[in-house]
């Protein structure tokens, strides 16, 4: 026996205002997301709990900030949990900053890293699109923090649709793709945003020692989850009597 | 009692240009000894034969026969390239293999290659199975398109080399493979006429004079007073009659570098048309190194110049590969960035076979990239980035900060191998540390002093009035020679903009740089 008409309607009424705001809450989609792709750590506590766990696998993230704001220790954290988890990862160098003694400290497991010294920006995106069309690679990192007059001009030059054939890419592939950059780039093709500003630099001792870093992370783009927190964390640097 | 496979190309100068050139088959085709319209004809394809054209023609001659005749200049490097090929084949389905020495005489033009058969049938179900595959794989290598090949089976070396000489005159469309058994060797040599047996002309001369014609002629006549009569050589001619000939054990493979090269009939000024033609050798390379389970390693280029100069040079691979797209636009890159000075008469492209990278996949451990996949991968990143910029990155065994090295990168299964034999190796355990960005090359720095330390700093990269600072530390080295010698006074800087950046003065060129950025 079918339900009277008026009876229906109003059924149908109540689903869609229980779905709606739960769908406006995120909840459903991240959930659906986060099933059936894993994420990668970065081994900061504050940072993975901001991201809801880690970069996604086979999506496109930015982390954008200006120098020292703490984006290259951010992303030499994520590269040494990934590849102390047995992973192959990319580094796609477009500025050509990557130091090795750097990430060695930092736990990066150096003989699982593919460094690609690309020598300009044209090259560096192509690079990328390779090395995420060849199957393996837990990670693909794209440094693209150059010199901030190229970085404007450069940015100037890239249209929108190179970021979303990247992310297109990135959903094709297993892997997760973060770009580095001097201000927000990708705008919408990019799943998670994090900018990161310097708070507070510490110089102790007797000589003075740079001690620590205290950076902020400001989530300001998530496609299912809600923007505008901060987080704040602490690097400890190299030269640190506690290091 | 061992078992031998002979794998005979009657004619290689026509092979040879056949496998460079496919598209030649089916067309009158006549291989000449030299240039111009004078020079002889060496080889001659069936269609050519059939208009009337004979080996020892002149090319003028031949032309009057037949006007769509092409004539290709006989190219030794071409020909041995090819018989290399061969021998590609051989050892693509027997452990053992060697190219029978070139002859003269009516038999020049022969490329044979002794394939150990002995124990093979385990492998290939049967004796006739291997030689099939024998067949098949020397056809897949470009040899299907002329006369030949023709593969036979015998005891000996010499007895399958006569046995793929007489079926080829017997059965010229026929079964290409032939099996001898032991038992029918001598009955079958004892037919055969003498001049298959390759004798000298001297010792042939003689015995026709005899009335010798067949081997069972030969070996009616008394050894003694036979060798007496015509020397030494006449005694070899009856052991090999007799099957007896002593012959070496077929070597084992040492050699894995290989050549594909060609000499060209014009002169070719342009890249283009270069490409073109390395294109062709690659991929006949390629072919060989697949037959043998090889990849491309680092490859030789060789261009022979107008005029007699010569243009070698090295282009190295991140890793072991098969691409064909891949390496070609290396080639063609490594050929933009530096032309030939001179038009090219000969190309000549070299390769050392390396294995093929492998991985065992790990049931507790992410998969990484498969190792022919990432071969290409590598090689395309190489393309793109340009040669030394792609691989793995270590910390160099220098004090001077911001020291590196790249190494190849390696398979998982190569990283864990080693890790295995040296499992104190390994990095630091994760932690939270600030990192430093490099700046290649550093940027240089205008610095106001306040006494003796930077006060006030403008570059591209930090600028404003210095915060805090740490410092200096010295670095200094190199002090045997002008050239390595070096003293760097270092500051950690905290400018006003916020940047916190690594300052160093050269106490040496008087200059101010920045040169890495903590991030």
């Amino acid at each position: 026996m079918s339900r009277p008409p008026v009876q229906t309607a109003r059924a149908v009424e109540a689903l869609l205002r229980d779905l709606g705001s739960r769908l406006r809450r995120g909840e459903a989609a991240e959930a659906a997301r986060s099933s059936h792709t894993g994420r990668l750590v970065t081994g900061l506590g504050p940072i993975d709990a901001l991201l809801g766990g880690g970069f996604p696998r086979g999506r496109l993230c930015e982390i954008a900030g200006h120098p020292s704001s703490g984006r290259t220790s951010l992303a030499l954290s994520l590269l040494a949990q990934t590849t102390r988890a047995g992973e192959t990862c990319a580094l796609v160098d477009g500025a050509d900053g990557f130091d090795p003694s750097s990430a060695n400290a930092a736990g990066v497991v150096l003989e699982q890293v593919l460094w690609a010294r690309a020598p300009g920006w044209s090259e560096a995106l192509r690079s990328t699109e390779q090395l995420l069309e060849a199957p393996g690679f837990g990670l693909v990192l794209l440094d693209l923090t150059l010199d901030p007059r190229l970085s404007r001009a450069s940015r100037m030059h890239t249209p929108p649709a190179t970021w979303t054939r990247l992310a297109r890419a990135a959903a094709g592939s297993d892997s997760a793709l973060v770009v580095l950059s001097l201000a927000r780039n990708t705008g919408t093709a990019a799943e998670i945003v994090l900018e990161m500003r310097t708070t507070r630099a510490s110089f102790r001792g007797s000589p003075a020692l740079l001690e620590e870093l205290e950076t902020e992370a400001r989530l300001v783009r998530h496609r299912t989850a809600p923007v505008e927190r901060s987080v704040r964390i602490r690097l400890r640097s190299p030269h640190s009597s506690t290091a | 009692m061992p078992r031998i496979a002979c794998c005979r190309i009657p004619d290689l100068p026509l092979s040879a240009a056949l496998r460079a050139d496919p598209e030649l088959k089916g067309r009158p085709l006549a291989i000449a000894s030299g240039p111009g319209p004078r020079a002889e004809l060496v080889s001659v394809s069936p269609e050519a034969g059939q208009k009337g054209i004979r080996r020892l023609d002149r090319v003028a001659q031949a032309r009057t026969l037949c006007s769509e005749l092409c004539v290709k200049v006989a190219s030794p490097a071409l020909e041995n390239a090819a018989r290399q090929a061969l021998l590609d084949a051989a050892l693509s389905c027997a452990p053992r293999a060697a190219l029978a020495a070139p002859l003269s005489g009516s038999f020049a033009a022969e490329a044979v290659v002794f394939a150990e058969a002995s124990g093979m049938e385990a492998v290939f179900q049967s004796e006739r199975g291997f030689a099939t595959a024998l067949l098949e794989r020397v056809r897949r290598l470009g040899f299907g398109l002329g006369c030949g090949p023709w593969v036979t089976v015998a005891s000996s070396q010499l007895v399958a080399r006569v046995a793929a000489r007489r079926f080829a005159i017997r059965h010229p469309e026929g079964d290409r493979v032939e099996l001898l058994s032991p038992r029918s060797e001598r009955a079958f040599l004892a037919s055969l006429p003498l001049d298959l047996l390759d004798p000298g002309d001297t010792v042939q001369a003689a015995l026709t004079r005899f009335g010798v014609r067949t081997v069972r002629d030969l070996l009616q006549l008394p050894r003694r007073a036979l060798g007496t009569r015509l020397g030494p050589e006449v005694l070899e001619l009856i052991a090999c009659a007799r099957g007896e000939a002593s012959e070496a054990p077929l070597p084992c493979p040492t050699e894995d570098r290989r050549v594909e090269a060609l000499d060209l009939e014009f002169a070719i000024e342009r890249l283009e048309p270069l490409n073109f033609v390395i294109q062709g050798l690659l991929s006949r390379l390629l072919e060989r190194l697949e037959a043998r389970q090889l990849a491309c390693g680092e490859i030789l280029l060789r261009l022979d110049l107008e005029g007699g100069g010569r243009d070698a040079r090295r282009i190295g691979l991140a890793a072991p590969s098969l691409d064909l797209r891949s390496l070609v636009r290396l080639v063609g890159h490594a050929l933009e960035k530096h032309p030939p000075e001179a038009p090219v008469v000969g190309v000549a492209v070299e390769t050392q076979g390396q294995p093929l990278q492998t991985d065992q996949l790990d049931l507790f451990r992410p998969a990484g990239p498969a190792p022919d996949s990432l071969g290409r991968t590598l090689a395309r990143l190489e393309l793109l980035c340009g040669g030394g910029r792609v691989g793995s990155p270590r910390e160099a065994n220098d004090h001077r900060p911001h020291r590196f090295e790249i190494e190849p990168f390696e398979s998982r299964a190569t990283v864990r191998s080693r890790k295995a034999q040296c499992p104190e190796s390994g990095a630091h355990p994760p932690t939270a540390v600030l990192a430093v960005r490099a700046l290649r090359p550093p940027v240089t720095a205008e610095v106001r002093l306040s006494g003796s330390v930077p006060d006030w700093i403008r570059s591209g990269v930090a600028h404003g009035r210095v915060l805090h600072l740490s410092g200096p530390w010295r670095i200094t080295g190199g002090w045997w020679s002008p050239e390595s010698r070096f003293a760097y006074d270092y500051f950690d800087v905290h400018t006003s903009d916020g940047t916190i950046s690594r300052l160093r003065f050269d106490h040496i060129s008087g200059a101010w740089h920045i040169d890495a950025v903590y991030d």
